[in-house]
Protein backbone atom coordinates (compact mmCIF):
# COMPACT_ATOMS: atom_id res chain seq x y z
CA UNK A 1 0.00 0.00 0.00
CA UNK A 2 1.91 3.38 -1.17
CA UNK A 3 0.49 6.60 -2.32
CA UNK A 4 1.84 8.33 -4.73
CA UNK A 5 1.21 12.30 -3.51
CA UNK A 6 3.75 13.99 -6.58
CA UNK A 7 1.27 11.46 -8.55
CA UNK A 8 -1.85 12.93 -7.72
CA UNK A 9 -0.71 16.60 -8.25
CA UNK A 10 -0.12 15.68 -11.39
CA UNK A 11 -3.22 14.08 -12.18
CA UNK A 12 -5.18 16.90 -10.55
CA UNK A 13 -3.05 18.84 -12.91
CA UNK A 14 -3.32 17.29 -16.06
CA UNK A 15 -7.12 16.57 -16.03
CA UNK A 16 -7.68 20.19 -14.31
CA UNK A 17 -10.50 20.97 -16.37
CA UNK A 18 -12.26 17.77 -15.99
CA UNK A 19 -12.37 18.16 -12.43
CA UNK A 20 -13.47 21.61 -12.92
CA UNK A 21 -16.35 20.91 -14.73
CA UNK A 22 -17.01 17.97 -12.37
CA UNK A 23 -16.71 20.45 -9.09
CA UNK A 24 -19.23 22.94 -11.32
CA UNK A 25 -21.75 20.55 -11.45
CA UNK A 26 -21.54 18.69 -8.22
CA UNK A 27 -21.98 22.81 -6.57
CA UNK A 28 -24.77 22.92 -8.93
CA UNK A 29 -27.06 19.97 -8.21
CA UNK A 30 -25.84 20.46 -4.28
CA UNK A 31 -27.13 24.28 -3.98
CA UNK A 32 -30.07 24.07 -6.33
CA UNK A 33 -31.49 20.04 -4.55
CA UNK A 34 -31.02 22.07 -1.33
CA UNK A 35 -32.81 24.92 -2.19
CA UNK A 36 -35.81 23.78 -4.04
CA UNK A 37 -35.79 21.07 -1.36
CA UNK A 38 -36.23 23.51 1.30
CA UNK A 39 -39.07 25.03 -0.53
CA UNK A 40 -40.65 21.43 -1.10
CA UNK A 41 -40.02 20.62 2.71
CA UNK A 42 -41.80 24.20 3.66
CA UNK A 43 -44.77 23.16 1.40
CA UNK A 44 -44.73 19.71 2.94
CA UNK A 45 -43.44 20.22 6.63
CA UNK A 46 -46.48 23.36 6.85
CA UNK A 47 -48.85 20.56 5.17
CA UNK A 48 -48.12 17.93 7.62
CA UNK A 49 -48.07 20.51 10.88
CA UNK A 50 -51.50 22.05 9.98
CA UNK A 51 -53.62 20.77 12.70
CA UNK A 52 -57.26 19.47 11.70
CA UNK A 53 -59.89 21.77 13.73
CA UNK A 54 -63.31 20.86 14.75
CA UNK A 55 -64.46 23.99 13.28
CA UNK A 56 -63.22 23.34 9.98
CA UNK A 57 -66.10 21.97 7.80
CA UNK A 58 -66.49 18.90 6.09
CA UNK A 59 -64.47 19.63 3.24
CA UNK A 60 -61.51 21.40 5.03
CA UNK A 61 -61.14 18.15 7.08
CA UNK A 62 -61.33 16.02 3.90
CA UNK A 63 -58.74 17.82 2.28
CA UNK A 64 -56.47 17.97 5.29
CA UNK A 65 -56.42 14.53 5.59
CA UNK A 66 -56.03 13.81 2.01
CA UNK A 67 -52.91 16.62 2.56
CA UNK A 68 -51.84 14.37 5.24
CA UNK A 69 -51.44 10.75 3.62
CA UNK A 70 -50.39 12.13 0.52
CA UNK A 71 -46.82 14.35 2.60
CA UNK A 72 -46.70 10.89 4.78
CA UNK A 73 -46.40 8.24 1.57
CA UNK A 74 -44.08 10.93 0.28
CA UNK A 75 -41.83 11.06 2.78
CA UNK A 76 -41.95 7.39 3.54
CA UNK A 77 -40.88 6.57 -0.18
CA UNK A 78 -37.69 9.17 -0.42
CA UNK A 79 -36.72 8.69 3.15
CA UNK A 80 -36.85 4.72 2.81
CA UNK A 81 -35.26 3.91 -0.28
CA UNK A 82 -31.45 4.64 -1.66
CA UNK A 83 -31.26 8.13 -4.09
CA UNK A 84 -29.20 5.84 -6.38
CA UNK A 85 -32.33 3.77 -6.59
CA UNK A 86 -34.46 6.52 -6.99
CA UNK A 87 -32.32 8.14 -9.95
CA UNK A 88 -32.35 5.13 -12.10
CA UNK A 89 -36.18 3.94 -11.45
CA UNK A 90 -37.19 7.69 -12.06
CA UNK A 91 -34.83 8.67 -14.74
CA UNK A 92 -35.91 5.85 -16.87
CA UNK A 93 -39.90 5.51 -15.68
CA UNK A 94 -40.31 9.29 -17.14
CA UNK A 95 -37.83 9.14 -19.97
CA UNK A 96 -40.61 8.20 -22.60
CA UNK A 97 -42.32 11.09 -21.43
CA UNK A 98 -40.49 13.59 -20.33
CA UNK A 99 -37.28 13.03 -23.15
CA UNK A 100 -35.69 14.57 -20.21
CA UNK A 101 -31.61 14.69 -20.03
CA UNK A 102 -29.52 13.15 -16.94
CA UNK A 103 -29.16 16.31 -15.70
CA UNK A 104 -32.25 17.77 -15.74
CA UNK A 105 -33.79 15.02 -14.54
CA UNK A 106 -30.88 14.77 -11.68
CA UNK A 107 -31.94 18.10 -10.26
CA UNK A 108 -35.33 16.89 -10.14
CA UNK A 109 -34.23 13.71 -8.36
CA UNK A 110 -32.22 15.36 -5.47
CA UNK A 111 -34.39 18.02 -5.24
CA UNK A 112 -37.32 15.68 -4.61
CA UNK A 113 -34.74 13.08 -2.15
CA UNK A 114 -33.59 16.52 0.14
CA UNK A 115 -37.27 17.13 0.17
CA UNK A 116 -38.44 14.52 2.29
CA UNK A 117 -35.70 15.68 4.36
CA UNK A 118 -36.07 18.55 4.78
CA UNK A 119 -39.92 18.45 5.40
CA UNK A 120 -39.56 16.37 8.73
CA UNK A 121 -37.10 19.24 9.68
CA UNK A 122 -39.05 21.77 8.96
CA UNK A 123 -41.98 19.89 10.90
CA UNK A 124 -39.81 19.24 14.07
CA UNK A 125 -39.53 23.12 13.86
CA UNK A 126 -42.83 23.81 13.31
CA UNK A 127 -43.49 21.77 16.71
CA UNK A 128 -40.42 23.54 18.32
CA UNK A 129 -42.69 26.83 18.17
CA UNK A 130 -44.50 27.82 21.02
CA UNK A 131 -48.69 27.50 20.80
CA UNK A 132 -48.91 30.31 22.37
CA UNK A 133 -47.25 32.49 19.00
CA UNK A 134 -50.16 30.42 17.10
CA UNK A 135 -52.53 31.24 19.69
CA UNK A 136 -51.85 34.90 19.44
CA UNK A 137 -51.93 34.73 15.83
CA UNK A 138 -55.33 33.38 16.01
CA UNK A 139 -56.81 35.82 18.43
CA UNK A 140 -55.97 38.54 15.65
CA UNK A 141 -57.91 36.96 13.41
CA UNK A 142 -54.99 35.68 11.30
CA UNK A 143 -55.83 32.26 8.77
CA UNK A 144 -54.09 29.15 9.71
CA UNK A 145 -51.23 30.08 6.32
CA UNK A 146 -50.95 33.82 7.36
CA UNK A 147 -50.27 32.45 10.97
CA UNK A 148 -47.60 29.45 8.86
CA UNK A 149 -46.23 31.76 6.63
CA UNK A 150 -45.68 35.09 8.77
CA UNK A 151 -45.03 33.63 12.42
CA UNK A 152 -44.31 30.36 12.22
CA UNK A 153 -41.87 29.67 9.27
CA UNK A 154 -39.46 32.22 10.13
CA UNK A 155 -39.45 31.17 13.97
CA UNK A 156 -39.16 27.62 12.56
CA UNK A 157 -36.93 27.94 9.76
CA UNK A 158 -34.33 29.59 12.86
CA UNK A 159 -34.66 26.76 15.13
CA UNK A 160 -34.23 24.44 12.35
CA UNK A 161 -31.19 26.26 10.28
CA UNK A 162 -28.50 23.99 11.86
CA UNK A 163 -29.92 21.09 10.33
CA UNK A 164 -31.22 22.69 7.29
CA UNK A 165 -27.79 23.72 6.17
CA UNK A 166 -26.52 20.12 6.91
CA UNK A 167 -28.53 19.06 3.85
CA UNK A 168 -26.12 21.30 1.80
CA UNK A 169 -23.49 19.32 2.73
CA UNK A 170 -25.04 16.29 3.08
CA UNK A 171 -26.27 16.98 -0.87
CA UNK A 172 -22.26 18.19 -1.75
CA UNK A 173 -21.32 14.12 -1.48
CA UNK A 174 -24.62 12.26 -2.01
CA UNK A 175 -25.29 14.23 -5.52
CA UNK A 176 -22.37 11.48 -6.45
CA UNK A 177 -24.97 9.01 -6.29
CA UNK A 178 -26.48 10.94 -9.47
CA UNK A 179 -23.91 9.24 -11.31
CA UNK A 180 -25.62 6.27 -11.81
CA UNK A 181 -27.77 8.07 -14.24
CA UNK A 182 -25.08 9.90 -16.46
CA UNK A 183 -24.75 13.09 -14.50
CA UNK A 184 -21.55 14.35 -14.78
CA UNK A 185 -20.51 15.47 -11.35
CA UNK A 186 -17.19 15.42 -9.37
CA UNK A 187 -17.72 11.57 -9.29
CA UNK A 188 -18.45 10.65 -12.57
CA UNK A 189 -15.35 12.60 -13.73
CA UNK A 190 -13.07 11.23 -11.16
CA UNK A 191 -13.93 7.45 -12.59
CA UNK A 192 -13.49 8.78 -16.01
CA UNK A 193 -9.78 9.95 -15.14
CA UNK A 194 -9.06 7.06 -13.11
CA UNK A 195 -10.54 4.89 -16.26
CA UNK A 196 -7.81 6.17 -18.47
CA UNK A 197 -4.85 6.49 -16.17
CA UNK A 198 -5.28 3.53 -13.79
CA UNK A 199 -4.09 4.95 -11.02
CA UNK A 200 -7.01 4.90 -8.95
CA UNK A 201 -5.77 5.65 -5.51
CA UNK A 202 -3.99 8.70 -6.64
CA UNK A 203 -6.86 9.72 -8.59
CA UNK A 204 -9.26 8.93 -5.81
CA UNK A 205 -7.31 10.92 -3.26
CA UNK A 206 -7.73 14.43 -5.80
CA UNK A 207 -11.57 13.78 -5.44
CA UNK A 208 -11.86 13.28 -1.60
CA UNK A 209 -9.58 16.19 -0.91
CA UNK A 210 -11.77 18.07 -3.51
CA UNK A 211 -15.16 16.99 -1.41
CA UNK A 212 -13.05 17.69 1.82
CA UNK A 213 -12.47 21.50 0.33
CA UNK A 214 -16.33 21.40 -0.95
CA UNK A 215 -18.06 20.61 2.30
CA UNK A 216 -15.21 22.42 4.84
CA UNK A 217 -16.11 25.15 2.78
CA UNK A 218 -19.79 25.14 3.19
CA UNK A 219 -19.87 24.60 7.02
CA UNK A 220 -17.82 27.99 7.07
CA UNK A 221 -20.35 29.87 4.68
CA UNK A 222 -23.27 28.42 6.80
CA UNK A 223 -21.63 29.05 10.14
CA UNK A 224 -21.18 32.54 8.82
CA UNK A 225 -24.90 32.64 8.22
CA UNK A 226 -25.90 31.24 11.36
CA UNK A 227 -24.19 34.25 13.50
CA UNK A 228 -25.95 36.74 10.74
CA UNK A 229 -29.11 35.40 10.82
CA UNK A 230 -29.19 36.03 14.89
CA UNK A 231 -27.45 39.32 14.25
CA UNK A 232 -30.51 40.65 11.83
CA UNK A 233 -32.61 39.26 14.41
CA UNK A 234 -31.79 41.76 16.55
CA UNK A 235 -31.73 44.77 14.49
CA UNK A 236 -34.76 44.33 12.11
CA UNK A 237 -37.14 41.32 12.59
CA UNK A 238 -38.78 41.41 9.36
CA UNK A 239 -38.51 43.41 6.38
CA UNK A 240 -42.95 43.74 5.77
CA UNK A 241 -43.65 46.56 7.50
CA UNK A 242 -40.95 48.90 6.43
CA UNK B 1 -79.51 46.30 26.91
CA UNK B 2 -76.90 46.42 23.97
CA UNK B 3 -75.02 42.83 24.12
CA UNK B 4 -72.30 42.13 22.01
CA UNK B 5 -71.75 38.90 22.98
CA UNK B 6 -74.02 36.52 24.94
CA UNK B 7 -73.05 33.00 26.31
CA UNK B 8 -75.69 30.11 26.40
CA UNK B 9 -75.92 26.98 27.83
CA UNK B 10 -71.41 26.67 27.90
CA UNK B 11 -70.17 22.94 28.28
CA UNK B 12 -66.66 21.93 28.20
CA UNK B 13 -65.05 18.77 29.28
CA UNK B 14 -61.93 16.90 28.84
CA UNK B 15 -62.53 13.42 28.75
CA UNK B 16 -64.95 13.18 31.85
CA UNK B 17 -63.80 15.64 33.99
CA UNK B 18 -66.68 18.70 33.12
CA UNK B 19 -64.56 21.48 33.41
CA UNK B 20 -68.12 24.20 32.42
CA UNK B 21 -71.07 22.82 33.12
CA UNK B 22 -73.77 25.13 31.35
CA UNK B 23 -72.02 28.95 31.61
CA UNK B 24 -74.53 31.40 30.86
CA UNK B 25 -73.83 35.30 30.58
CA UNK B 26 -73.78 38.15 27.70
CA UNK B 27 -71.18 40.78 28.02
CA UNK B 28 -72.88 44.42 27.43
CA UNK B 29 -70.98 47.56 25.40
CA UNK B 30 -68.52 49.79 27.68
CA UNK B 31 -68.82 46.96 30.71
CA UNK B 32 -66.05 45.81 32.33
CA UNK B 33 -66.63 42.03 34.13
CA UNK B 34 -64.35 40.36 35.92
CA UNK B 35 -64.38 36.75 36.42
CA UNK B 36 -62.54 35.94 40.01
CA UNK B 37 -62.57 31.72 41.33
CA UNK B 38 -60.17 29.50 42.39
CA UNK B 39 -57.20 27.75 39.86
CA UNK B 40 -59.52 24.60 37.78
CA UNK B 41 -63.25 26.71 38.64
CA UNK B 42 -63.01 27.04 34.41
CA UNK B 43 -62.71 30.55 34.87
CA UNK B 44 -59.57 30.59 31.93
CA UNK B 45 -61.21 28.10 29.97
CA UNK B 46 -64.19 29.57 29.59
CA UNK B 47 -62.43 33.24 28.39
CA UNK B 48 -60.89 30.94 25.70
CA UNK B 49 -63.92 29.18 25.02
CA UNK B 50 -65.21 33.01 23.85
CA UNK B 51 -62.41 33.62 21.58
CA UNK B 52 -62.33 29.81 20.29
CA UNK B 53 -59.36 28.88 21.19
CA UNK B 54 -61.00 26.04 23.09
CA UNK B 55 -63.40 24.02 21.54
CA UNK B 56 -66.86 23.96 22.76
CA UNK B 57 -68.60 20.64 23.77
CA UNK B 58 -72.15 22.59 23.84
CA UNK B 59 -73.70 25.53 23.79
CA UNK B 60 -73.84 28.88 21.14
CA UNK B 61 -72.08 32.40 21.30
CA UNK B 62 -73.99 34.81 19.77
CA UNK B 63 -71.86 38.04 18.36
CA UNK B 64 -74.54 40.48 18.21
CA UNK B 65 -77.38 38.37 18.19
CA UNK B 66 -75.82 35.69 15.68
CA UNK B 67 -74.28 32.43 16.46
CA UNK B 68 -70.45 32.86 15.71
CA UNK B 69 -70.11 29.17 14.68
CA UNK B 70 -73.19 28.99 12.16
CA UNK B 71 -71.83 28.66 8.73
CA UNK B 72 -71.14 31.14 6.75
CA UNK B 73 -69.67 33.48 9.46
CA UNK B 74 -66.39 34.01 8.88
CA UNK B 75 -64.62 32.94 12.21
CA UNK B 76 -61.67 35.12 11.88
CA UNK B 77 -63.37 38.12 11.26
CA UNK B 78 -65.21 37.42 14.62
CA UNK B 79 -61.78 36.66 16.65
CA UNK B 80 -60.35 39.68 15.03
CA UNK B 81 -63.01 42.18 17.24
CA UNK B 82 -62.63 40.20 20.27
CA UNK B 83 -58.78 40.59 21.07
CA UNK B 84 -57.27 38.49 23.89
CA UNK B 85 -54.62 39.35 26.17
CA UNK B 86 -52.80 36.30 27.26
CA UNK B 87 -50.86 35.03 30.77
CA UNK B 88 -47.60 34.10 28.96
CA UNK B 89 -47.79 37.86 26.54
CA UNK B 90 -47.52 35.36 23.14
CA UNK B 91 -45.45 38.40 21.61
CA UNK B 92 -44.22 37.10 18.17
CA UNK B 93 -40.66 36.60 19.01
CA UNK B 94 -39.68 37.10 14.74
CA UNK B 95 -41.14 40.86 14.95
CA UNK B 96 -40.00 43.93 16.82
CA UNK B 97 -42.70 45.57 19.05
CA UNK B 98 -43.94 47.75 16.50
CA UNK B 99 -44.45 44.86 14.26
CA UNK B 100 -46.58 43.11 16.54
CA UNK B 101 -48.62 45.84 16.26
CA UNK B 102 -48.99 46.29 12.60
CA UNK B 103 -49.27 42.52 11.02
CA UNK B 104 -52.57 42.11 12.65
CA UNK B 105 -53.81 44.92 10.91
CA UNK B 106 -52.16 44.74 7.68
CA UNK B 107 -52.94 41.35 7.23
CA UNK B 108 -56.05 40.49 9.03
CA UNK B 109 -57.80 44.22 8.57
CA UNK B 110 -56.23 44.66 5.12
CA UNK B 111 -54.79 48.43 6.25
CA UNK B 112 -52.05 50.26 4.83
CA UNK B 113 -48.90 50.25 6.25
CA UNK B 114 -48.28 53.69 7.24
CA UNK B 115 -52.35 53.19 8.75
CA UNK B 116 -51.24 50.60 10.65
CA UNK B 117 -47.70 52.40 11.83
CA UNK B 118 -49.81 55.60 12.73
CA UNK B 119 -52.05 53.06 15.28
CA UNK B 120 -49.71 51.23 16.24
CA UNK B 121 -47.61 54.20 17.59
CA UNK B 122 -50.67 55.72 19.28
CA UNK B 123 -51.51 53.03 21.25
CA UNK B 124 -47.66 52.21 22.06
CA UNK B 125 -47.64 55.39 23.63
CA UNK B 126 -50.81 55.08 25.67
CA UNK B 127 -49.47 51.82 27.26
CA UNK B 128 -45.69 53.74 27.44
CA UNK B 129 -44.00 51.70 25.16
CA UNK B 130 -43.38 53.78 22.27
CA UNK B 131 -39.70 54.22 22.82
CA UNK B 132 -39.62 50.55 22.72
CA UNK B 133 -41.15 50.38 18.98
CA UNK B 134 -37.77 49.54 17.70
CA UNK B 135 -37.11 46.75 19.45
CA UNK B 136 -36.90 43.06 19.35
CA UNK B 137 -39.71 41.59 21.39
CA UNK B 138 -37.75 39.05 22.98
CA UNK B 139 -35.63 41.89 24.37
CA UNK B 140 -38.36 42.98 27.02
CA UNK B 141 -39.49 41.78 30.54
CA UNK B 142 -42.30 40.28 31.19
CA UNK B 143 -44.33 44.01 32.15
CA UNK B 144 -42.60 45.98 29.53
CA UNK B 145 -44.35 42.32 26.69
CA UNK B 146 -47.93 42.42 28.38
CA UNK B 147 -47.79 46.41 27.74
CA UNK B 148 -46.91 45.67 24.10
CA UNK B 149 -49.60 42.92 24.11
CA UNK B 150 -52.25 44.98 25.23
CA UNK B 151 -51.65 47.35 22.48
CA UNK B 152 -50.81 44.71 19.73
CA UNK B 153 -54.58 44.04 20.87
CA UNK B 154 -55.81 47.61 20.90
CA UNK B 155 -54.94 48.27 17.19
CA UNK B 156 -57.41 45.46 16.08
CA UNK B 157 -59.99 48.11 17.25
CA UNK B 158 -61.58 45.36 19.36
CA UNK B 159 -65.32 45.35 20.54
CA UNK B 160 -64.32 43.49 23.13
CA UNK B 161 -61.01 42.50 25.03
CA UNK B 162 -60.69 39.41 26.76
CA UNK B 163 -57.88 39.90 29.74
CA UNK B 164 -56.74 36.02 30.67
CA UNK B 165 -55.01 36.27 34.07
CA UNK B 166 -52.53 38.80 32.17
CA UNK B 167 -50.45 39.61 35.85
CA UNK B 168 -50.11 35.94 36.95
CA UNK B 169 -47.45 35.56 35.18
CA UNK B 170 -45.20 39.20 36.33
CA UNK B 171 -42.53 40.01 38.87
CA UNK B 172 -44.62 41.18 41.66
CA UNK B 173 -43.23 44.69 41.07
CA UNK B 174 -43.92 44.37 37.15
CA UNK B 175 -47.32 44.12 37.91
CA UNK B 176 -48.52 47.95 38.79
CA UNK B 177 -48.10 49.18 35.43
CA UNK B 178 -49.99 46.79 33.56
CA UNK B 179 -52.94 47.27 35.97
CA UNK B 180 -52.41 51.03 35.63
CA UNK B 181 -52.91 50.35 31.68
CA UNK B 182 -55.81 47.95 32.23
CA UNK B 183 -57.80 51.17 34.60
CA UNK B 184 -56.92 53.48 31.77
CA UNK B 185 -58.78 51.41 29.34
CA UNK B 186 -61.57 50.80 31.63
CA UNK B 187 -61.89 54.72 32.48
CA UNK B 188 -62.04 54.79 28.35
CA UNK B 189 -65.09 52.92 28.18
CA UNK B 190 -63.47 49.84 26.89
CA UNK B 191 -65.22 46.74 27.20
CA UNK B 192 -63.02 44.64 28.66
CA UNK B 193 -63.51 40.53 30.70
CA UNK B 194 -60.72 40.27 32.83
CA UNK B 195 -60.28 36.57 34.71
CA UNK B 196 -57.72 37.17 37.30
CA UNK B 197 -56.61 37.01 40.81
CA UNK B 198 -55.92 41.19 41.56
CA UNK B 199 -59.15 41.07 43.90
CA UNK B 200 -58.32 44.96 44.82
CA UNK B 201 -58.17 45.56 41.22
CA UNK B 202 -61.19 43.59 40.69
CA UNK B 203 -63.52 45.75 43.26
CA UNK B 204 -62.27 49.07 41.76
CA UNK B 205 -62.38 48.61 37.82
CA UNK B 206 -65.54 46.05 37.56
CA UNK B 207 -68.99 46.86 36.99
CA UNK B 208 -69.87 43.29 37.55
CA UNK B 209 -68.22 40.27 39.37
CA UNK B 210 -68.42 36.82 38.22
CA UNK B 211 -67.51 34.25 40.77
CA UNK B 212 -66.94 30.81 39.24
CA UNK B 213 -66.51 27.51 41.07
CA UNK B 214 -66.24 24.10 39.49
CA UNK B 215 -67.19 25.25 36.21
CA UNK B 216 -70.39 27.03 36.77
CA UNK B 217 -71.13 30.74 37.54
CA UNK B 218 -71.77 30.60 41.44
CA UNK B 219 -72.49 34.25 42.02
CA UNK B 220 -72.72 37.46 39.99
CA UNK B 221 -73.11 40.88 40.69
CA UNK B 222 -71.54 44.80 41.73
CA UNK B 223 -68.14 44.44 43.39
CA UNK B 224 -70.28 45.55 46.40
CA UNK B 225 -72.24 42.79 46.14
CA UNK B 226 -69.35 40.76 45.83
CA UNK B 227 -67.04 41.75 48.13
CA UNK B 228 -69.25 43.11 50.69
CA UNK B 229 -72.31 41.18 50.99
CA UNK B 230 -71.45 37.74 49.21
CA UNK B 231 -74.54 35.75 49.80
CA UNK B 232 -73.10 31.58 48.55
CA UNK B 233 -70.96 30.05 51.16
CA UNK B 234 -68.38 29.22 48.98
CA UNK B 235 -67.90 32.84 47.70
CA UNK B 236 -67.60 33.87 51.25
CA UNK B 237 -64.77 31.02 51.54
CA UNK B 238 -62.98 31.71 48.48
CA UNK B 239 -62.88 35.85 49.60
CA UNK B 240 -61.64 34.30 52.99
CA UNK B 241 -58.81 33.03 51.47
CA UNK B 242 -57.40 36.47 50.00
CA UNK B 243 -58.73 38.85 53.00
CA UNK B 244 -56.44 36.88 55.36
CA UNK B 245 -53.83 37.38 52.99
Amino acid sequence: MSINFPKALEIFQENISLFLYGIGNTLLFALIGTLVGFLIGLLVGGIRAIEINDYDSGLVKVLKHIGRWITSFYIWVFRGTPMMVQAMFVFYLLKPVLQWTPFVAGLVIISINTGAYMAEIIRAGIQSVDKGQNEAAMSLGMTTIQTLVFIVFPQAIKNTFPSIGNQLIVNIKDSSMLNVIGVTELYFQTTSVAGSNYKYIETFLVSALIYLFLTTLASFLLNYLESRFDEERKTKAMDFCS
Amino acid sequence: MNEIIQIQHLQKHFGNLKVLNDVNFDIHKGEVVTIIGSSGSGKSTMLRCVNLLERMDGGTILYHGKDILASGNDVNQYRSKVGMVFQSFNLFNNLSVIENCMIGQIKVLKRSKEEARAKAEKYLKEVGMYEFADKASTKLSGGQKQRVAIARALCMDPEVLLFDEPTSALDPEMVGGVLDVMKDLANEGLTMVIVTHEMQFAKEVSDRVIFMDQGVIAEQGTPEEIFNNPKQERTKQFLSRYSNR
